[in-house]
């Protein structure tokens, strides 16, 4: 049996390449055109030619989004657009379009068609449906059980695709148009205004019946399906995908490298201990993200799983720096500040290779080898003396004050 | 083209249907209609008895758990000959190949439906026809009936879903804030954003929460030159309790023509004053943030 995949997103090339030195199997992208997500950066047709190439020396895939709610005139270029991908060597393509199935199957032959979560499918009838209308991959709806991917994944021979964390749309996928309404931004092509997590009056009638200090929201907890990952392996899902295109580089680091270790261990152990899985729930909960829950992987989504007049982070660390390169002989990281610390902080290192290791910030120097105390300039490059070795692409991080 | 009209209920059947030539119910995987499997078989039945069309909405997600009862519905739709299914599940393509009713089926697209290649892949597997989405211009609306003419259908008038969820969001806001508040089977429900005036349409049910907008699409002025192209044009009763206002749409819809829209949307007006609104037809939405 094939080893379960880790599907990572990426806005932009430098999150791509991360995602993948952190442990990621594939990562999912969008380029400039055809793709939901339309803030994220988005890569240029040479980035796609770079990342392919990256990937390659990985052992990685790459597949690119186009998965927009097309338009007649939004076809325009696709042909070439695929044929491009083709050559590149991009493993696959996310579409909602099934129209661009037979199209990818004449244009671009070596790649895969993966079919969007914006299609909902939620039963092994619609597996079924979309399998004989080419899809080579299914990514299921997020309104899904457990039990009901596992009697899916029962059902049916070709690879299913879930989500196991990140942002979940409070509505089926591609069927809110509140925004479109609201802000004259099309949420199907790359607009979404996330109208679903404004607050909201409830009448009857003409009476108002929703509380002044408590109105109603759609908002829902993103998505944290950790305690699930070893039964979506048993039920032989072939890909776990986080979601997340908006996301910065230490979200994307952090997280996937908790999946990535999980993973493992599940296959070397065979499963996971109560203490371990709240170890890497802990890990998670360092990465910047919104209050999480199970969503629909445990059946019913009650008023727990929504928010409620709150919005904020449950982030329990703060990303400080990213280290560009290392110096053993002077035992010197080259480090990009990314958010405040100061000279005396206990700071924690992870990457690639490197697990959770702290040091106290002790020797601190700027470009010209002055003294530094507070380190307090985004993108200011410094110099930091650490007491062991790490590597280009580490990260740097201390325990937010909340 | 056809001029169907969604029967929510049984009674307005015998007034409404002269008007019109056939008409849309449901009873389970759709929403807001209020009739059980005897009253659908007696209104199929009334339907046939007046060679007019009786068809099925089957228009939301089905669960793997609920595939049962996905072919237990198929073998009640088999028993009283509907003339057509409208569905959104691709569960329901493969369940309805079984019973060899593809030709019956009409995919309807909500709100991801946009364009004339995937309604040309749908109608390529073998099914009757499509609904389009309702978030076009009107000149992707000819583009897709010049297209593809006589396959296509359209929602021609009523208030628009915007929104579907498997969440209960009324439920769910009423346990969050500690009220008991009966609002089952309720279609007298709105929403306001804290930042805006119109009041939008919501109700839940055993399927989950849907939001409509809060005016009445209508499009008198523009169906005259699609009508030849359309196959069917859908008028959606859903929170409109006047029988005679619908009686009134379904009479315009049938005898407007280019030369008497503007007078037919005019008295229209004039008589049954309301929040009207083209959708967008004349008004693109923004692919992406400005």
């Amino acid at each position: 049996m094939n080893k379960i995949e880790l599907l990572a997103p990426a806005k932009d090339l430098e999150k791509a390449k991360i995602a993948i030195m952190y442990g990621a199997d594939a990562v999912y992208v969008g380029g400039k055109f055809y793709s939901l997500r339309s803030r994220a950066s988005n890569f240029s047709l040479e980035d796609l030619k770079e990342l392919s190439q990256f990937a390659k020396r990985y052992g990685a895939k790459v597949f690119v989004t186009v998965n927009i709610v097309f338009h007649d005139d939004d076809y325009q270029g696709i042909r070439e657009y695929l044929r491009y991908l083709d050559k590149i060597g991009i493993d696959a393509v996310i579409i909602s379009s099934l129209a661009l199935i037979p199209e990818v199957k004449k244009e671009a032959p070596h790649i895969e068609c993966h079919i969007s979560t914006q299609l909902s499918s939620l039963n092994s009838s619609a597996v079924r449906t979309l399998k004989e209308f080419g899809a080579d991959r299914i990514v299921l709806g997020r309104e899904a059980s457990m039990a009901q991917i596992e009697q899916i994944a029962k059902k049916v021979s070709v690879p299913l695709e879930v989500f196991i964390h990140g942002g979940m749309c409070s509505n089926y996928s591609g069927r809110c148009v509140l925004s479109n309404r609201m802000t004259l931004r099309d949420a199907n092509r790359g607009g979404c205004a996330h109208s679903c997590r404004w607050k909201y009056h409830l009448y009857d009638g003409d009476r108002e019946i929703s509380e002044k200090d408590c109105l109603l929201s759609m908002s829902s907890k993103d998505l944290r399906a950790s305690a699930y990952v070893e039964r979506m392996i048993r039920a032989g899902i072939a890909s776990l995908k986080i979601e997340g295109r908006m996301k910065s580089e230490y979200y994307i680091g952090q997280v996937v490298k908790t999946y990535r270790k999980m993973i493992d261990e599940i296959y070397e152990k065979g499963s996971l201990s109560f203490d371990r899985l709240q170890y890497y729930d802990l890990e998670l909960s360092k990465a910047e993200n919104r209050p999480a829950d199970d969503g629909f992987l445990s059946g019913d989504c009650d008023n727990t799983k929504h928010l409620y007049g709150v919005n904020g982070a449950g982030v329990t660390h703060d990303y400080v720096g990213f280290i560009h390169d290392f110096d053993p002989r002077r035992n010197i990281a080259f480090v990009e500040v990314k958010n405040v610390f100061a000279r005396g902080d206990e700071l924690e290192v992870f990457g690639p290779k490197i697990d959770n290791r702290r040091f106290i910030a002790e020797v601190m120097f700027d470009e010209d080898y002055e003294p530094v105390e507070l380190a307090n300039r985004p993108t200011q490059l410094l110099m930091v003396r650490m007491p062991f070795a790490a590597e280009k692409g580490d990260m740097i991080r201390k325990a937010a004050k909340r | 083209m056809e001029l169907l009209f969604t029967l929510r209920k049984l009674e307005p059947l015998e007034k409404l249907l002269p008007f019109a030539d056939g008409v849309i119910a449901g009873k389970h995987f759709t929403t807001g209609y209020h009739l059980s499997l005897e009253e659908m078989r007696q209104a199929a039945r009334f339907c046939k008895t007046f060679h007019k069309k009786f068809y099925i909405a089957m228009d939301d997600f089905i669960c793997e758990d609920e595939k049962m009862l996905m072919y237990d519905y198929l073998d009640f739709i088999d028993s009283i000959d509907a003339d057509g299914i409208f569905f959104h599940d691709l569960g329901v393509y493969n369940a309805a190949k079984s019973y060899g009713m593809l030709s019956k089926l009409i995919y309807d697209g909500k709100t991801v439906l946009c364009n004339s290649f995937d309604s040309a892949f749908f109608l390529e597997k073998g099914i009757d026809s499509v609904v389009f989405s309702r978030e076009l211009t009107l000149e992707e609306v000819k583009g897709i009936v010049h297209n593809l003419p006589g396959r296509v259908d359209m929602q021609i008038f009523g208030h628009l879903r915007m929104s579907y969820s498997k969440r209960n969001f009324l439920t769910n806001y009423f346990r969050q804030i500690g009220r008991d508040y009966d609002f089952k089977g309720k279609e007298t429900l709105t929403l306001v954003e804290e930042q805006r005036e119109y009041k939008m349409p919501i109700v839940e049910d055993e399927d989950g929460t849907y939001i409509y907008t809060d005016y009445i699409f209508e499009m008198f002025s523009e169906i005259a030159e699609l009508k030849d192209g359309l196959k069917r044009g859908i008028v959606d009763t859903l929170f409109i309790e006047d029988d005679a206002l619908i009686a009134q749409v379904l009479r315009d819809y049938k005898r407007v023509s280019s030369s008497n829209a503007g007078f037919i949307r005019d008295s229209f007006l004039h008589n049954h004053p309301g929040n009207y609104s083209s959708g967008y037809l004349y008004q693109k939405t923004n692919i992406v943030k400005e």
